[in-house]
């Protein structure tokens, strides 16, 4: 493979990666703190994705629709972890799943009774759509690149957050003993609601921001669900860290074999995952 | 000690098993219907097959749906393709090879367990998705198709002609009551008691020396092996195989069939199946976007409902399980 070529798809990969970094943060986070095994959060992607579909061409700016877009995320995690999971902390997993598969059929049946079945597009915003030359024939998007940038920020924000902040604070006892912090006079309902809520704004601005460079289908929360799976379950479940290098760790990898292994391609990801149980059954970061 | 766990499962039995021998009578020559409830009668073994393993040997898993396209694929990739085979044969084939293939699946998914085991079956059953998917040998997501049923001579007697919808309904029929007794009478032998005792307490059924892995192993075959014999038959009714039957779509249903009829109860699938399914037509009939009454269905019965169908009968019959 050539040099620059190689580059390309190298960046492709990191991007890729970080992209499911933060889908797989906001799955790891719920799970860490509140013990909720979420399946609906790929359907956050996905709402993401149409929603800066809808208010873009609506009100004609894609920053715009990026900000409503997250504030409907927002609103529809509150809402969700209000009225439904609240009823669920007590209960066993099995539950879980049912209740978010629930949620699932509900958010696809609504997104192809607003949207239709058909591929959609969002236009990469103008201020962005340039290409940087690497050599005379490869070149590479200014969108993705600052799509890894952004990536990269949010992951910053959320190590700082953390490990700096009363509320980070809050979080990591929480991952630690639930009870305890009950105890400690802990409004623990408060910090669910925003955990939740910040969790599923994670996967909607991760489906918000990819929707330039993805096309929109009926699925593909799904899709993203499964990898994001794949994601946490190497990185090690609860673990922000761990979400991080599995992320960057299938990125790279999944982009490399669809270039070198393109019959193999969609079975990648998941035989690196099998070779990683074998050996450590927990995932790399034990959380 | 009887067989049945409470007296609402031995009424449900015999009325079930009384009224569905008569069906193919009543509807007469009605052959909608009929297939119609034979591909209910398959879903209840596959159903059931899930609920041995979730309801009863305590794992969940979100990728049976994997076992049950394998069933059918199997099938349509070993048999030759302009030749009849042997129906019993080929079962026999179908489960073996599909045992295997569970015996390898189990040994990875079962070193883990509880949250950790939903999500690599889910990602295991979309990876053999996918691979079909992207198959072209195997037909990609248009599957495969099977021109010729099987023939069911056994020593040289022959009473079955799959061509036939009521002779497939009462083969369905039958192994659906055979899939029912090895459940039963395999969770009433020493076997069943293990595994019950290391679903109450893993920990405790450890210290009285059980090596729960190869325990949850048979199982986790066992079950993989009924289920594969569920898509076998399916693929029979229908002559094709293809993706769709191991999306993860399938699995979830399943699950919801089983926790709807009442998970750990094994006759609960039956129900679970026969009132999600007429729901399912039901309201499919009705709107296209059945996806969000289903959702919404799901959701209030798992805040209202909390022991399934067969736990309602169970209360209105009176006779506690034991």
């Amino acid at each position: 493979m050539e040099m620059s070529l190689f580059l390309v798809q190298l960046l492709n990969g990191i991007q890729y990666g970080l992209l499911l970094f933060l889908v797989a943060s906001g799955l790891t986070l719920v799970f860490g703190v509140m013990g909720i095994l979420n399946l609906a959060h790929g359907s956050m992607y996905m709402i993401g994705a149409y929603l800066v579909y809808y208010f873009a061409a609506m009100t004609d700016s894609f920053w715009l629709a990026v900000v409503i877009a997250c504030s409907i995320a927002m609103v529809i995690g509150v809402i969700i972890e209000r009225f439904l999971i609240v009823h669920l902390y007590k209960r066993d997993h099995l539950d879980q799943v049912l209740l978010t598969v629930g949620l699932i059929f509900i958010f696809n049946a609504a997104q192809s009774f607003i949207w239709g079945n058909d591929p959609l597009g969002v236009d990469v915003p103008e201020l962005l759509s340039s290409s940087i030359q690497i050599t005379d024939i490869v070149e590479y998007p200014v969108y993705r690149l600052f799509l890894s940038v952004l990536c990269v920020g949010i992951a910053i924000g959320m190590y700082y957050v953390i490990n700096n902040t009363k509320l980070g604070m809050m979080i990591r006892a929480g991952e630690s003993n639930r009870e305890m912090v009950e105890n400690l006079g802990v409004n623990i309902g408060t910090l669910f609601t925003v955990v939740f809520a910040v969790g599923v704004t994670l996967s909607a601005l991760a489906g918000i921001v990819s929707a330039p460079v993805v096309s929109l289908v009926p699925g593909m929360g799904e899709r993203v669900l499964i990898s994001c799976f794949v994601v946490v379950v190497i990185g090690g479940m609860g673990s922000i860290k761990g979400a991080f290098v599995a992320a960057l760790l299938v990125g790279i990898v999944d982009t490399f074999a669809s270039v070198l292994l393109p019959g193999m391609s969609s079975m990648t990801i998941y035989l690196l995952m099998a070779l990683i149980l074998i050996f450590k059954p927990q995932g790399l970061f034990k959380s | 000690m009887s067989v049945f766990s409470s007296k609402a499962e031995k009424v449900f039995i015999f009325a079930f098993f009384f009224i569905a021998l008569g069906i193919p009578l009543f509807f007469n020559e009605n052959t909608f219907y009929v297939n119609k409830i034979s591909t209910m009668l398959i879903l209840s073994i596959f159903v059931m097959s899930l609920d041995y393993l979730v309801g009863r040997t305590g794992l969940i898993t979100l990728g049976h749906a994997m076992f049950y396209g394998l069933g059918g694929y199997l099938f349509a990739i070993m048999i030759p393709e302009y030749e009849v085979v042997n129906f019993w044969l080929y079962t026999f084939y179908v489960m073996a090879a599909s045992g295997v293939i569970a015996l390898i699946v189990g040994f990875i998914v079962l070193r883990t367990s509880g949250i950790y085991m939903i999500m690599i079956t889910l990602a295991l059953a979309q990876m053999t998705f996918y691979f079909f998917a992207d198959s072209t040998e195997y037909g990609g997501l248009d599957g495969l198709f099977i021109y010729l049923k099987p023939e069911t001579s056994i020593f040289g007697l022959n009473f079955l002609d799959l061509d036939n919808e009521n002779h497939f309904y009462y083969l369905c029929l039958l192994s659906l009551f055979n899939c029912y007794v090895f459940c039963k009478v395999s969770l009433h032998s020493r076997f069943g008691r293990v595994i019950d005792a290391i679903k109450e307490n893993p920990e405790r059924a450890t210290a009285l020396g059980y090596n729960i892995f190869h325990f949850r192993l048979v199982s986790y075959v066992l079950s993989s092996s009924l289920a594969a014999y569920a898509g076998y038959l399916f693929s029979l009714q229908y002559g094709f195989v293809n993706p769709t039957m191991m999306s993860w779509e399938v699995s979830a249903s399943a699950l919801v069939m089983a926790i709807l009829g009442g998970l750990g109860t094994i006759f609960g699938a039956i129900l679970g199946v026969f009132v999600y399914e007429s729901l399912h037509y039901g309201i499919e009939h009705m709107t296209q976007y059945w996806m969000f009454w289903m959702g919404s269905l799901i959701i209030l019965m798992v805040l209202l409902l909390k022991s399934g169908i067969a736990g309602l009968i169970e209360q209105l019959v009176g006779g506690k399980r034991k």
